[in-house]
């Protein structure tokens, strides 16, 4: 028997892994307890709240026991990627991050009703239609983004990411990608657009910058590698190398500069981390950071080579260079208070780039006939994808204190960033300067 | 109204978390403070030295776990086993001993010999003289065994366990619909009464031992706020369920307090239960994965919860037939059936709780580590088929601890189990206040979560804790056990409603695979309720102390009792006529013969 007895304790093992088991799940439990519990607050709270956009439109609506959007799809469906849905369909909307942060848990009384809740974003819904209308103008399959945003209080007033969706619409045949936030949680390849963090880079480093000319003719041989340019630019200022956007000038610049300063650029303009929006991740962007060889980098110096930014990251760098060098941190929200700001890079900087990029608007990109009214200060780009296809980018703000937006347009493969990019950057701002109305400061 | 209703809720929100506490905290100690006295049944004298036999079952030899220890260089290691029984007959067997084992100078044979007191045996060249016990050893035994229910008032955690049970009702009565309050306070107030019966019935009996009742009837209750949140308009059918289960326990562990009927049963209950599974095998229709279920005139019936109890009811065996290798291979075959069967119904998960009570009886069966790493090895093989030839079960292991990564797909149940289970907090959200019993199969796979959502963390912890208090129990008592069958029984069923529960629990918070079983008692579901009360049969009859179970008589002047039910008393009547009386010790028969 004392056989018996003693093979009982066998037992014990059982009972000590279930206890073993039950401690790792308190551990959890308090660790993680509180993304549990608020990943299905709206049913576990049971309070309920409202999320408008800054003119009390009505965006959604949770209840105790079911969900709304607002009842326009059209608004729905525009304002998808803000928004994002209560399944967490699309990580970067503002459903998935806030509604948690407006209920209340704790590991002790579990998940709280909590009062009646009212998120007012910055975001203004109707500017969001039009600019959902604008790109979806292009044609059924467009994919792209814009984002728009007075650089002087950082609230983002528009955000837009094709191919959308309806979410209350669950039989909605899906395109490709609608789940993806092009504005937030994507990276692109940026081509010449780029060249505005080079001309950063050029007029803090090189001393002579704006007496040095630049000759072209098509074709640029770094150690035997060949840079083609858009055509040839002859000689140039620098001034007038940008708004030829020439890749003869630029790699140059890139080598002048070296690829340390260069990477040392590029991360301090943010464009290398991933940054948090409300809460929000947002994508990391990506420059060679392994020694490359000159013509390598004189290649990612233009915005190709390896290459990859975020559209946020450089709305951020717009919004600094419109700003005089200081960023004022950008924001979904409408909040009380000063909002946060740091400064990303010199003043004098930031002045000459704008005054650059004026000029390409009124030398190059034929300003008065295209963008009629509009202090615009912009930059294209069309960044070649290797199979004959580029992305259309056309980012700037608009030199005006009235109406200090920031933007950054973007189509995928939509061709050239000027003749693709540029009207729906103009239709939008056209919009914007006559319909929303900006605070003074 | 409105704030009068927040403090009512509160208030026995509180309640029932103290009351929990409270009553596991007196079962807990009621059942394990209790000081273990050997007993003395007889003894053997050996050259000048007296062992004393302490148990119903004794294995002589040089081993260091004999109970009688005999260092001596012509002893085997395992030589012999003394055995007595329910009417004090001792007999011994030899259990294939190098020397061989002689009573008064005859071998004894395969079937082993009766020994009587004065007896001498002789077994690797040593003399022993066999001595029944005495009276001394009798007042001993009597004097020696601490009476169950003595430190702690078994009367007074009953009452506990109704104010808990009233406390519930009082939630639910503010939550459920009105068209369901009447059936839900019913169903409250009968599985009060039956509880209060039957510990009125054994208080008759002059038995004072209901911890173990107690834990299943705490259970029980919590079982029945799942059913009234969940399915409220089914609670007449819960009663009725809940009063069969109690009095298929009471059958059962009655029919277990004498030994021989049992062993004589074992090879019918395990074609019974062969046949079972074979007709869920060939009758049943896919129901949601598993083939599971037996459907009769619109109710339906799991023939596997069944199984369960009759599986450790032939498993579990006496020490003598222990080392009888035939023995343990029969087990093996009979395992391996049940367990085939299992998977070709597809119920994974039960079979996988009875692969790991099948470790624990062949453990404690052989005492071979050997065997044990071997089953597991074979196990794993056959698990690695299962995978790769059933595609959902190999997305069962995908899942596991991704289940956030699918919340609408694979994860649905486990992320909804872990929100809602989260959400209750430490006091939870008030019984049938959640929403967590909408989900399909909340109330049985995710019960635990529901638990948590609806009455707290703490009760959720006490649920397990529950158990885990059996368990501990069935160890404890296997020290006390005077026949190997109740200890490795009890022991194997606790493993069960272990590894169940384990599984369950787990399965449901993402820390183990999604396998679909029930949680012992608390899950909803007629057989695995049923099956529940069968295994606390083998619990409650490994239990020897002093008028704490059935399975063992109270020690009484008189050798009968009369308050009994009419069921038994006819029964025992039988056997009377039969064999004499079985039920009355030895050391009583005196009493007996002289009262009559």
């Amino acid at each position: 028997m004392r056989k018996i007895t003693n093979r009982a304790f066998s037992l014990l093992l059982i009972a000590a892994l279930v206890i073993c088991g039950m401690g790792l799940y308190l551990m959890e439990y308090v660790d993680r307890g509180q993304d549990w519990a608020l990943y299905f607050s709206r049913v576990n709270s049971g309070s309920s709240g409202l999320l408008l956009d800054r003119n009390g439109q009505m965006l959604a609506s949770f209840g105790q026991s079911r969900e709304e959007f607002s009842p326009d799809a059209h608004v729905r469906t525009a304002n998808y990627h803000v928004t994002g849905d209560y399944w967490g369909r699309t990580g970067a909307g503002v459903l998935s991050r806030y509604w948690s942060g407006m209920q209340g848990f704790s590991i002790f009384t579990g998940t709280t009703k909590s009062e009646d809740s009212v998120l007012t974003l910055s975001i203004d819904s109707r500017l969001n239609e039009y600019i959902y209308d604008q790109l979806m103008a292009l044609g059924e399959d467009t994919k792209g983004m814009m984002l728009l945003s007075n650089y002087k209080t950082g609230e983002i007033l528009g955000l837009v990411s094709v191919p959308s969706t309806d979410p209350l619409d669950t039989e909605a045949e899906l395109k490709d990608g609608t789940y993806i936030n092009r504005c937030l949680s994507a990276s692109f390849t940026p081509g010449s657009v780029f060249k505005l963090i080079t001309a950063a880079a050029a007029i803090e480093q090189i001393d002579d910058i704006n007496e040095t000319e630049f000759y072209c003719e098509g074709e640029y041989e770094i150690a035997g590698v060949p840079i083609i340019c858009t055509g040839s630019h002859y000689t140039q200022t620098f001034e007038q190398a940008l708004s030829n956007s020439c890749n003869v000038a630029f790699a140059q610049i890139a080598v002048e500069l070296g690829q340390n300063t260069m990477v040392d650029y590029v991360r301090e303009y943010g464009f290398l981390d991933s940054h948090q929006l409300n809460g929000i991740n947002t994508a990391a962007g990506s420059y060679p950071t392994e020694f490359v060889g000159d013509p390598e980098l004189g290649w990612s110096g233009i915005g190709q080579s390896t290459d990859m930014i975020c559209p946020y990251s450089m709305l951020c760098f717009l919004c600094a260079v419109a700003n005089g060098g200081e960023l004022i941190e950008p924001s979904l929200v409408l909040e009380d208070g000063e909002p946060e700001s740091s400064r990303l890079m010199e003043a004098a900087t930031a002045n000459q780039l704008k005054q650059m990029m004026n000029y390409n608007v009124v030398d190059h990109y034929n300003g008065e006939e295209n963008f009629p009214g509009l202090k615009l200060c912009a930059k294209t780009g069309t960044a070649e994808l290797g199979d004959g296809s580029s992305h259309a980018w056309f980012v700037g703000f608009l030199a005006d204190e009235e109406h200090p937006f920031a933007f950054v347009t973007l189509v995928e493969r939509g061709g050239y960033g000027l003749s693709t990019s540029g009207p729906i950057a103009n239709n939008v701002l056209q919009w914007a300067v006559e319909n929303i109305k900006v605070d003074k400061q | 109204m409105e704030v009068f209703l927040d403090y009512a809720l509160t208030t026995s929100k509180f309640a029932v978390i103290i009351l929990s506490i409270l009553i596991l905290a007196r079962c807990l100690r009621s059942m394990l403070s209790e000081k273990y006295e050997s007993e003395v049944w007889g003894h053997l004298g050996c050259e000048g030295d007296s062992y004393t036999l302490t148990h119903w079952e004794n294995l002589i030899g040089r081993s260091i776990s004999s109970d009688v220890r005999l260092c001596y260089p012509g002893v085997s290691r395992c030589h012999a086993v003394l055995s007595r029984n329910d009417r004090g007959i001792w007999k011994i067997y030899d259990i294939f001993s190098r020397s061989g084992v002689w009573v008064n100078g005859v071998k004894v044979g395969g079937s082993g010999s009766q020994v009587v007191a004065g007896d001498v045996i002789n077994l690797g060249g040593l003399t022993l003289k066999f001595y029944d016990m005495s009276a001394a050893d009798q007042a001993r035994n009597e004097a020696g065994r601490t009476s169950a229910g003595q430190h702690v008032s078994p009367t007074i955690t009953l009452l506990e366990l109704s104010l808990f049970q009233l406390a519930l009702l009082c939630q639910h009565a503010m939550s459920a619909e009105a068209e369901h309050i009447r059936s839900i306070a019913l169903a409250f107030v009968a599985l009060m009464a039956l509880q209060w019966c039957c510990y009125s019935a054994m208080r008759l009996m002059n038995r004072s031992g209901f911890e173990v009742e107690t834990l299943a009837f705490y259970l029980t209750s919590l079982g029945m706020s799942v059913a009234a949140s969940s399915t409220p308009e089914d609670m007449y059918r819960q009663i009725l369920l809940t009063l069969a289960a109690v009095a298929l326990f009471l059958f059962s562990g009655w029919w277990m307090r004498n030994l021989r009927r049992t062993m004589a049963l074992r090879i019918p209950v395990a074609v019974l239960a062969l046949a079972l599974m074979a007709v869920n095998v060939l009758a049943s229709d896919a129901v949601l994965g598993a083939r599971n279920w037996l459907e009769f005139g619109g109710y339906s019936f799991q023939p596997s919860e069944i199984v369960k109890a009759c599986y450790i009811y032939v498993g579990a065996s006496t020490l003598e037939r222990l080392f009888f290798r035939r023995n343990l291979y029969g087990f093996i075959a009979f395992s391996a059936l049940c367990v085939v069967a299992l998977a070709l119904i597809g119920d994974f998960g039960t079979a996988l709780i009875f692969f790991i009570t099948f470790l624990i009886i062949s453990y404690m069966r052989s005492g071979s580590l050997g065997t044990v790493f071997l089953a597991v090895s074979a196990a794993a093989l056959a698990g690695f088929l299962a995978v790769t030839v059933k595609p959902y079960i190999a997305q069962r292991f995908a899942t596991w601890g991704h289940a956030w990564e699918d919340v609408y797909g694979a994860g649905f149940q486990q992320t909804r189990a872990m929100s809602a289970a989260a959400s209750g907090g430490l006091t939870g959200k008030g019984a049938g206040f959640g929403w967590l019993d909408d989900i399909f199969a909340a109330n049985t796979d995710m019960v635990f979560a529901v638990i948590c959502e609806e009455l707290g963390l703490i009760i959720g912890l006490c649920m397990v804790a529950a158990v885990l208090v059996m368990a501990f129990f069935a160890v404890r008592s296997a020290r006390r056990g005077r026949s190997a069958y109740y200890p490795i029984a009890a022991c194997a069923a606790m493993a069960l409603l272990l590894s169940q529960m384990a599984l369950n629990v787990f399965g449901s918070l993402d820390l183990l695979p999604f396998t679909g079983v029930t949680f012992p008692f608390v899950s909803r579901g007629g057989s695995s309720l049923i099956s529940c009360w069968l295994l606390m049969a083998f619990i409650k009859s490994a239990d020897n102390r002093q008028g704490a179970s059935f399975a063992v008589r109270p020690a009484r002047s008189s050798g009968y009792d009369e308050g009994q039910e009419e069921e038994e008393e006819e029964a025992e009547e039988y056997i009377n006529i039969a064999e004499g009386n079985p039920f009355i010790e030895p050391w009583q028969e005196e009493n007996y013969e002289k009262d009559n």
